[in-house]
């Protein structure tokens, strides 16, 4: 029968039976993978387990581009080439009584040590085995077994600052009083643990993996960690899942060409509703409280994105508390009215914007205005989102606004730069209207009119709300020093560290209407703060002010002269070379050493 | 159509294919200067695309050549009648099942067009080693005659 078929088909059936045949495969193929609901059906995620992102380039190659370009990825590294930024050739840090000094072991690995300047053993001598952070500073991260096993790791108290390329203090990145000179239990107060910390925000499905029983050569009853994690810094499975189950399902080409519609077997968060999209966010950018603390510590959280974090964990509010306690420990990371002052809460502040709308679908949520796969790996701005685009779905822009519209955008007004984080002042992420007139004769926490018009007061600002349209509180009564020195400037001198670090962020902001020499002249007393972070931040405004069109180029070198981390007696003599270059301060003395009076019942220490 | 293509005809549509298939090229190259959207910020799209246009083209161009060898090359009739329509559907299975694939894709892949690629390169490839493989004087398999 075949070779009748043969015959009677001829030429015909040698040049298209293949075709056919093949085509007949192909269909039946694409209709058993439709009809098969194991190649559609929800499944356990965790079960399948990880994939690791080299196995998502194949079929993702434009988000693994992006994603290779983000400061996610290179979140924790294994301290090898490239991924070290520090010279690590010799350097040296001196600081507070201890001298840092950064070189190679024989072997090329970054090696610290670190010494008394008054002699005898080494603090620290010790190779560096990660790095963590690639954006604004890296912080290295070494194996010392204090304890807890040859898996510990802990994090070294010197980072390397990428934009001005210098060392820095860990103590000084932390807003907090310098320690005391020659101390060493102060110089390592941020020595700290990797394993049950950095880990958890900083890697792909990361465990901790403590124990507290003897485990090998561990003593009974000590924590013991056995540290793993899926992957080194923020990979695709930190936001999308184990990937595990999605891979085995997707290497069915049949599969891959019928499923335009999604697979429940990863998660996607473009596809989700703002609160689930947001919460796989929240998990690192809203510090929280975990329901079993010990239980992560153990395994990890055991969240998967897509689920209802807060049933993995509650995020930290100012009035949070914790263990039954009546201590609301978490306040003083909040102003007043509840918004978040440092970053690590961006999720809180999103929870707390009217725009938020509990997360349902049409309200806002992270992906709104950020993206993960864009072009420009700094901030992650969507495209088309940034500025006044982003508001532009929902708000009828405004023409009015007294033409702030042409000057600044919505964030400046709504997203003041309220927030500290990493030495810089930051965008706060609760979306707010601006009442300036309801904070008058308050000095506990900034504003976004008087955060821009920095030669101004809350009284000025209230009254000039009704001019541009809009709508606010009268003015209350003023304190005394408001009718004699702008709110900034207030701040600045009497405010708590945090305030004084972010007024003089805002004194630097291209968009402030007043002249650079007069911010110049303004921030020198900062220079003089007690807390090491404030004076770095005085000192970077100051550079940038300096850096302007037309400025005196003696006086960015007067300005680089002056090292924010050195000993009060090296300091003085450039603050006082530049109070003579650029005039006195604002301030009358009785009334700055009043309002510095203040500094002390505001001492702070919080994190970074 | 396709069973009654004459050399002359083979000739003509693989001109006419080649034309088609070139013509894309300016469709891309206007996308590419326009900066479309649905283009430049879609590059499993663009490479699909490209893929048409060049496999088009060029299996066109085989095509013209394939006819002209037919003829030179004397294959018998009625193995050439059913090589010419093979080679010309392969070709334009080809680049239609890319470019379509293309324009209408999955998340990670092409469209399900993309599965007349692998007919049409079977069908071209047949009818090249016919072309090769069957001499003047060979008779129709199967053939008594």
């Amino acid at each position: 029968m075949t070779r009748s078929l043969l015959r009677r088909a001829g030429p015909g059936l040698w040049l298209f039976g293949p075709a056919l045949a093949w085509l007949a495969v192909a269909v039946l193929g694409l209709i058993w993978t439709a009809r098969e609901p194991g190649a559609w059906a929800p499944i356990d995620r965790r079960a399948g387990g990880l994939a690791g992102s080299s196995s998502c380039v194949a079929c993702h190659p434009a988000q693994a581009t992006s994603w290779r370009r983000s400061y996610h990825r290179t979140m924790t590294q294994p301290a090898s080439g490239a991924a070290v930024l520090a010279p690590f050739a010799g350097e040296s840090l001196l600081y507070q009584g201890f001298r840092a000094t950064m070189t190679r072991s024989n072997f090329g690995l970054p090696h610290l040590r670190v010494e008394s300047v008054e002699g005898g053993a080494p603090l620290l001598d010790l190779d560096v085995a990660l790095t963590v952070g690639s954006h604004r500073y890296q912080q290295y991260v070494a194996r010392v077994d204090r304890g807890g096993g040859p898996g510990e790791l802990w994090r070294l108290p010197v980072a390397w600052h990428l934009g001005e390329r210098r060392w820095i203090p860990m103590n000084a990145a932390f807003l907090e009083p310098e320690g005391e000179p020659g101390d060493a239990d102060d110089y390592l107060r941020h020595f700290s643990r990797w394993n049950d910390n950095c880990i958890l925000c900083h890697n792909t499905e990361p465990v901790p993996g403590l124990s507290d029983r003897s485990h090998g050569t561990g003593p009974e009853g000590q924590a013991w960690f056995a540290s793993r994690v899926g992957e080194f810094g923020i990979a695709c499975e930190a936001c999308h899942g184990p990937a595990g189950a999605h891979v085995a399902r997707q290497a069915d080409p049949a599969r891959r060409l019928l499923g335009g519609a999604g697979d429940p077997a990863i998660a996607d968060p473009g596809r989700m509703t703002p609160r689930a999209e947001s919460g796989a966010c929240g998990r690192c950018h809203g510090n929280r409280i975990a329901a079993d603390v010990a239980a992560v510590l153990r395994a990890g959280d055991g969240f998967l994105p897509g689920e209802d974090l807060a049933a993995r964990s509650r995020p930290i509010f100012a009035d949070s508390r914790v263990g039954g306690s009546d201590e609301t420990p978490f306040a003083t990371r909040f102003w007043p009215d509840g918004t978040p002052r440092l970053s690590a809460y961006e999720y809180q502040g999103l929870l707390q914007s009217p725009c938020y709308q509990d997360g349902q679908a049409g309200g806002l949520g992270c992906n709104h205005c950020h993206d993960m796969h864009g072009e420009r790996p700094d901030m992650q701005v969507r495209a088309g989102r940034a500025g006044q685009a982003a508001c532009a779905g929902c708000h009828a822009l405004d023409p009015g606004h007294g033409g702030h519209g042409a000057a600044i955008d919505c964030q400046g007004c709504h997203m003041p730069r309220i927030t500290y984080g990493l030495l810089e002042g930051m965008i706060s992420h609760r979306i707010s209207s601006p009442d300036p007139g309801a904070w008058v004769g308050r000095h506990d926490q900034p504003d976004a009119c008087t955060q821009c018009h920095v030669d101004r007061s809350r009284r000025w600002a209230a009254e000039q709300l009704p001019q541009l349209g809009l709508a606010g509180t009268a003015a209350g009564e003023e304190a005394s020093e408001e009718a004699w020195a702008p709110r900034v400037l207030l701040d600045l001198h009497g405010g708590d560290p945090v305030q004084r670090g972010l007024a003089a962020h805002a004194l630097a902001r291209p968009e402030v209407p007043v002249p650079a020499t007069t911010r110049l002249a303004w921030l020198v007393d900062a220079l003089e703060d007690g807390y090491p972070a404030v004076r770095w931040m005085a000192w970077r405004a100051m550079q940038r002010l300096a850096a302007g069109q037309g400025m005196d180029p003696k006086l960015s070198e007067l300005i680089i002269a002056y090292d924010p981390h050195a000993e009060a007696a090296t300091r003085l003599p450039a603050v006082d070379a530049l109070r003579a270059r650029l005039g006195p301060g604002p301030l009358a003395e009785e009334r700055r050493l009043a309002l510095e009076a203040r500094q002390d019942a505001s001492l702070l220490s919080i994190g970074e | 159509m396709l069973r009654r293509v004459s050399p002359e005809r083979h000739l003509r549509l693989s001109l006419a294919l080649a034309a088609l298939f070139l013509a894309t090229g300016l469709w891309l190259e206007a996308m590419i200067g326009l900066r479309l959207g649905g283009w430049v910020d879609d590059p499993l799209r663009r490479e699909f695309l490209r893929l048409g246009h060049a496999h088009g083209g060029l299996l066109a161009l085989l095509n013209l050549g394939l006819g002209l060898a037919l003829e030179r090359l004397g294959t018998p009739d009625p193995w050439a009648r059913a090589i010419r329509p093979a080679a010309l559907l392969g070709a334009l299975l080809v680049g239609l099942g890319f470019i379509v694939g293309g324009l209408w894709h999955g998340p990670t892949d092409p469209g399900l067009p993309v599965l007349v690629v692998p007919a049409g390169a079977l069908m071209l490839l047949g009818a090249l080693v016919a072309g090769a493989l069957v001499r003047r004087g060979d008779r129709r398999p199967g053939s008594s005659v």
